[in-house]
């Protein structure tokens, strides 16, 4: 089957990233074909993306269910690293966080409690946004609720959590945000050699999600999640209840959005409620639908090419990148229903016609 | 689906990674940008043309190439052309950081140029210092705050914002003994008010006698908030003012609801400390006249250095078609200014373009500003010596030099005040 | 020649003795300090009570003077204006100024005292009443330049009963502190007849010090019924401030609401239709003033239709690029809705810029009437209410008693039997999309005199928005207005006591919440799921 193609390359292509990294970007870095530290950073924000963009497909290509929500899980990852992060440098090295001065407090408030500790956060990261994705699922799943709704609710909810973050009040730096990070386990973020590492964590942990999720889709259980994303009712009928599977798919996905989060966040150096924004968790779905929902491969090669694609354009044509952007949604959500696979299917037409002919 | 892969077909997919990921790196912004001048110095500008902040903040990067041409009119700097690369963070501020990452490493610029909001430079703080860049702020801000890989162009609040909060406490001002502080909930207007309460304890004044409050950035139903500072200031105890630190459109949101409900600045005056000319265009001024701002710089600061300003930007709005409107100066656009001739200045004296030479001989050079005054950076700080400038709100949508400072005071990076 | 005109000015020094004051009470405005300034201008509105109709005339010109900031002080006198075109301010005959004068720093004290000097100079040159009365209104708020002189003088000058019955008011709200307990008492109740914090505050002040029994009665007595008006009027600012918040939220739901109640169809890009009619509304606004200056305070209503169709048009264009290829395919039309939304945000932003839009802002949207204490109705949140109601009731009827709208409700209810019954179903899609589109158009007209014109402004109605539509329930028009008055009002009621944006957020949990347990919002029609 050609998806399994698809499949393969891609796996293979983050593998072969994984293992190039740390060579290219380390000792062979200013070689003619080494890998920049700024590269090194672009591939790695790139992949936390491909990760994210692979846990909305789970949800939304496999089981029909469309958040558009996943920043939430996205933006709870990133912000308890960065407690994290901002902890350790308070309690290990004593910088002062900037909120703290603005804010005018002598200490963190309570819940920022044991965060200089990295299993501990590293272990919240885990369990709070699955906990949080859980919880809502359950809600949102039992009373039936789906479509548009779901979409619009998801929507809203991570549009609350956007308002509640920007009160300075709420304590996790408002507006601001998080930024002014010194270190993530022992090494000094910006270093070069952190740069590089934390790329190669990146496109490690997309590359065994995306085994880990190519062989849950593969299973029994996955095809469970495309009958329910395909009739659901039928599926009750039938006598399964949707509501498990569906829940499982979701937390899972919510989980590993966080992850990837978890990763971004050190990259880019700060983090603040944008990533709540209503327009990120769209541009997420962006990315599912335009490299095509439903198969892992797509959604990696959607948030790969759009998210290269922008790094590109805004640095050098900023004003023409949102026309692109939205024609090629348009243009990919009216003719191209399964997103950029469709456009292989005719390649690959053409090839074996190709080699049938000779 | 099956996870074996055959030797050869791992062969062939990885070569074709391979290809692939060598493609990538292939630097093709460099391809584009080689058809540029080879021997120009490049200066990066970080101002939003999209996105919340674009109303104010785009039309700098006009401002910083219409500088960078003048220059160029005079033959360069040390011989070489500037060239401007402008960028869109689009308001967001991890955008900022990440293009600024982008313009020191892969467009190697000479110096930076960016930034509005507090957030956004506090993003592109870590960048700039882990690359041991410069950058030059052109906004008047919070202070706290004295990196030698920033140039701060405009005032800490001991140069703007405490000589407008005395001047209204002072006879002229009207005696205001009593604040309403509203401002936007981010880490500027939360830091003014910080070192305001603390002036104000030192003072001798109780705290009963000042309101906080604070609304998100881009909030603009002002209805509430105005029926509260009515309240305030009806209330026993004295002249009320309330000191505004909303910022981008909420600024015209609150004026308009506060003429609406018919308050008049002879008896609520506001002190908004980030309105601008630009905040006003689109509002009948006339209920408001009165209201007060304060800055480096008024466009009706008198003087030939303003008129030739003020006509340099008139003809560069006409001639490259910019969408601004090229009769309305604003303090930021004189401060962006000032700070790619004070690179240039320091520059030529240090002989090279090099950040830490740059950097030596930036308090050795002193630049006639617009504003009148004569400017140059502090030896012991990177901040920038400005005047003070009192302006009150006209008929015409532009303020009124209410009052200014005899020469610049030297600016105080770290406030007294703070949380004492 | 100079010998004689010399002759003549003495001449004329000599004729009128009022001149010499003349020139003393406007050098008194250039006196060196702040207090002087604004006690001279207290002597010019005394000068122009109590002299003829021409010293308030000459007083009423040096006031607009120091106004203007048109005053300009020298060693040989006070002018008004600079250079050749100069005015000698005490004989308002042309006279050439120094260079380089400068007048009295005009600052917000001086402008106060100059405001109330100017009203109380109305009072002895106008002819009209009503100006007299509103110069009587200004003065009760402020008296810099006021006393009991002037109040007399102007009393015995006034032939208007009504003018004369405010002034009797006014002159009785001055012995506040007067040595007669009775003009005490009848001070208080001058005061107390206007409810606001302020009088309250003023009579409160007043009575700190007072020992007089009777006195001290008539206070509490008052204090009591402005307390009750001021009561009462929080109520009614509450109420009102939820309305205009809820009619902002209607307007920007009613047209989301009919789209999604019959294709299921979320429009993300519903807010920028809302720009797009504000856009439209301002090229009107432009229009009209190159066309026929004369009407350009009415451009708004000429909008409203404009508005309607620009919006109505851009809906239309969407549909049959774009959304005609989605209808099976809801989740898809997010995103597709969603990438228009994007596209017209930029293009504007290109083609227009980012600046905030400038709006001629007419007298019917322009400050406020006072109905009760500190409770005043603004206009320009009363215009978009009035749209909101018009708007509502104009949808209803349409979808009531129209062939339209029968088409709409049968093909919402059940497509296929609709579509069985001979309704053209795609036709009444595209109808309803233009009709909801150009709902947001009005509303863009609606909403330009509140909130700042910019390409992004619509970005902030989305969420907003379709809360008020999922709460509501699908397609439900009753259930949109109870949302948005729910939305509104409970928004308003937490806003000072939690802050803004707690409020918002409240609201929204609560909204959310109450999905959970009714996905079908709150009318919704009935069917299994």
């Amino acid at each position: 089957m050609a998806v399994n193609g698809l499949f393969r390359v891609v796996a293979v292509a983050l593998a072969a990233l994984t293992l190039a990294l740390p060579v290219l970007g380390g000792p062979f870095a200013s070689t003619g074909f080494g890998i920049s530290p700024y590269l090194a950073n672009i591939i790695g924000q790139i992949a936390t993306f491909a990760l994210l963009a692979m846990a909305l497909d789970l949800i939304w290509g496999f089981a029909g269910v469309l958040s558009l929500g996943h920043g939430l899980f996205f933006a709870m990852g990133g912000y308890l690293i960065a407690m994290h992060m901002l902890k350790a440098g308070y309690v290990q090295q004593g910088i002062v966080p900037d909120l703290m001065t603005f804010m005018g407090w002598t200490d963190l408030p309570s819940f920022w409690a044991f965060f200089e500790s990295f299993p501990y956060a590293l272990a919240l990261i885990l369990l709070l946004p699955g906990l949080v994705a859980f919880a809502y699922g359950w809600m949102s799943f039992r009373s039936r609720v789906s479509g548009v709704y779901f979409a619009i609710i998801t929507q809203a909810l991570t549009y609350v959590a956007m308002l509640l973050m920007f009160r300075n009040d709420t304590g996790f730096g408002g507006n601001n945000g998080m930024t002014g990070f010194s270190r993530l386990l022992g090494m000094p973020i910006g270093e070069t050699s952190t740069a590089v590492w934390l790329a190669t964590a990146s496109t490690a942990a997309t590359l065994a999600a995306f085994l880990l999720c190519g062989r849950l889709v593969a299973s029994p259980f996955g095809r469970m999640l495309v009958a329910v994303r395909d009739d659901e009712a039928r599926l009750r009928f039938l006598g399964y209840d949707p509501v498990w599977p569906k829940l499982a798919v979701w937390t899972l996905s919510g989980v590993l959005a966080a992850v990837a989060g978890a990763l971004y966040v050190p990259q880019v150096g700060i983090i603040n409620p944008r990533l709540l924004s209503p327009e990120v968790s769209i541009e997420i779905a962006v990315w599912v639908a335009l490299g095509g929902r439903g198969t892992l491969s797509g959604a990696v090669i959607g948030a790969v090419v759009i998210s290269a694609l922008k790094f590109w354009l805004t640095g050098f044509a900023p004003d023409l990148w949102p026309f692109i952007l939205s024609i090629l949604v348009l243009v990919v959500v009216v003719g191209l229903p399964n997103g950029l696979t469709d456009l292989r299917l005719p390649c690959l037409t053409a090839m074996r016609r190709l080699r049938r002919e000779p | 689906m099956s996870l074996r892969i055959s030797r050869r077909r791992l062969l062939r997919t990885a070569g074709a990674t391979a290809i692939g990921a060598a493609a990538a790196s292939f630097p093709v912004p460099g391809l584009i940008r080689s058809a540029r001048a080879a021997d120009a110095v490049k200066l990066g500008c970080l101002f939003s043309s999209s996105g919340a902040m674009a109303n104010v903040e785009g039309r700098l990067t006009s401002v910083v190439r219409m500088a960078a041409e003048e220059l160029n009119a005079a033959g360069g700097v040390l011989g070489r052309t500037v060239e401007v690369i402008g960028t869109d963070p689009a308001s967001d501020w991890p955008l900022y950081a990440q293009l600024g990452r982008q313009l020191i490493q892969q467009d190697e610029v000479a110096a930076l140029f960016g930034c509005w909001t507090s957030v956004s430079r506090k993003s592109v703080l870590p960048v700039v210092e882990q690359e041991d860049a410069l950058l030059y702020y052109p906004l008047h801000f919070e202070g706290e705050e004295n990196s030698q890989n920033v140039v701060y162009l405009n005032s800490p609040p001991s140069s703007s914002v405490l000589p407008a909060v005395e001047y209204l406490m002072g006879e002229e001002g009207g005696g205001a003994t009593r604040f309403f502080m509203l401002g936007s909930d981010y880490v500027w207007p939360r830091t003014i008010n910080q070192q305001l309460k603390g002036y104000w304890s030192k003072q001798g004044i109780e705290a009963e006698a000042w309101r906080e409050e604070y609304v998100p950035v881009g909030h603009s139903n002002f209805q509430t908030l105005v029926n509260q500072i009515r309240e305030f200031a009806d209330q026993p105890g004295g002249q009320p003012v309330v000191i505004l630190t909303v910022v981008g459109n909420s600024i015209p949101d609150f004026f308009r609801e506060f003429a609406n409900q018919g308050i008049s600045a002879l008896d609520v005056p506001v002190l908004g400390l980030d309105a601008l000319e630009a905040d006003f265009e689109g509002l009948d001024t006339a209920p408001l006249v009165g209201h007060l701002n304060c800055w480096a710089y008024l466009q009706t600061a008198s003087g030939p250095r303003n008129e030739a300003f003020l006509a340099a930007w008139a003809k560069h709005v006409a001639d490259t078609g910019a969408p601004y409107r090229g009769d309305v100066a604003i303090d930021p656009m004189v401060s962006v200014y000032d700070g790619v001739h004070l690179w240039a200045l320091a520059a030529e004296k240090a002989g090279s373009f090099d950040v830490p030479e740059v950097r030596a001989a930036s308090p050795e050079v002193s630049f006639a500003c617009p504003s009148g005054y004569e400017i140059a950076m502090m030896p012991d700080s990177t901040y920038v010596k400005r005047g003070v400038y009192i302006g009150s709100l006209n008929e015409t949508q532009g303020f009124d030099v209410l009052w200014q400072s005899d020469g610049t005071p030297d600016p105080v990076p770290f406030s007294p005040f703070m949380n004492s | 020649m100079t010998l004689l005109r010399l002759l003549v000015l003495l001449a004329v020094f000599a004729a009128s003795p009022a001149v010499a004051d003349r020139a003393a009470l406007s050098a008194g405005l250039c006196a060196p300090s702040l207090g002087d300034q604004i006690a001279a201008l207290g002597a010019l509105a005394e000068a122009g009570a109590t002299g003829g109709a021409e010293d308030a005339r000459w007083a009423q010109a040096i006031v607009a003077a120091v106004e203007g900031r048109n005053l300009r002080c020298a060693t040989d006198g006070v002018f008004i204006g600079e250079g050749e075109a100069a005015l000698d301010a005490a004989t308002l005959a042309p006279r050439p100024a120094p260079a380089k004068a400068a007048g009295p720093p005009v600052n917000n004290r001086l402008r106060a005292a100059a405001a109330s000097a100017a009203a109380v100079l109305k009072l002895f040159t106008d002819f009209n009443p009503a100006v007299r009365a509103a110069a009587v209104g200004a003065l009760e708020r402020r008296r810099e330049a006021l006393n009991l002189t002037i109040v007399d003088a102007a009393l015995a000058n006034e032939p208007d009963a009504g003018v004369a019955a405010a002034l009797e008011a006014l002159r009785a709200r001055l012995l506040l502190a007067d040595a007669e307990p009775a003009n005490r008492i009848a001070a208080i109740e001058a005061v107390a007849a206007n409810a606001t914090l302020r009088n309250r505050t003023l009579i409160a002040e007043a009575l700190a010090g007072e020992t007089d029994v009777a006195v001290q009665a008539a206070g509490a007595a008052a204090l009591a019924q402005v307390d009750r008006s001021l009561a009462l009027g929080r109520v009614l600012a509450t109420l009102y401030s939820g309305l205009s918040y809820a009619s902002v939220l209607l307007l920007a739901a009613l047209g989301l609401a009919i789209i999604f109640g019959l294709m299921g169809v979320i429009n993300l890009a519903q807010g920028e239709f809302i720009m797009i009619g504000a856009y439209a509304a301002w090229f009107v606004q432009n229009a009209i003033r190159t066309v026929a200056p004369g009407l350009l305070d009415w451009y708004l209503l000429a909008a409203l239709p404009v508005s309607f169709l620009a919006a109505a048009l851009v809906g239309l264009v969407m549909e049959a690029l774009v959304l005609r290829r989605l209808y099976d395919r809801p989740l898809m039309t997010l995103l597709a809705t969603w990438a228009v939304s994007l596209l017209l945000i930029n293009l504007v932003r290109v083609t227009i810029g980012t600046q905030n839009l400038e709006f001629h802002q007419p007298f019917y949207v322009t400050g406020g009437v006072p109905i009760l204490g500190d409770f005043i109705v603004t206009l320009n949140r009363l215009f978009a209410i009035v749209v909101a109601v018009a708007a509502f009731f104009g949808v209803v009827a349409l979808l009531r008693f129209t062939t339209f709208g029968m088409n709409v409700r049968a093909v919402a209810q059940n497509r296929a039997m609709a579509g069985a019954a001979g309704i053209d179903a795609r036709r009444t899609d595209r109808l309803a999309i233009a009709l909801g589109s150009g709902l947001a158009g009005l509303a863009g007209v609606a909403l330009a005199p509140l909130y700042n014109v910019n390409p992004n402004m619509g970005a902030g109605f989305i969420v907003d928005s379709f809360m008020v539509v999922v709460l509501g329930g699908v397609g439900s028009l009753a259930g949109a207005v109870v949302a948005s008055f729910g939305i509104g009002q409970i928004n308003v009621v937490m806003e000072p006591i939690y802050g803004a944006v707690a409020a918002k957020v409240v609201v929204l949990l609560l909204v959310i919440a109450f999905i959970q347990r009714r996905p079908e919002g709150l009318f919704a029609p009935k069917g299994r799921r």
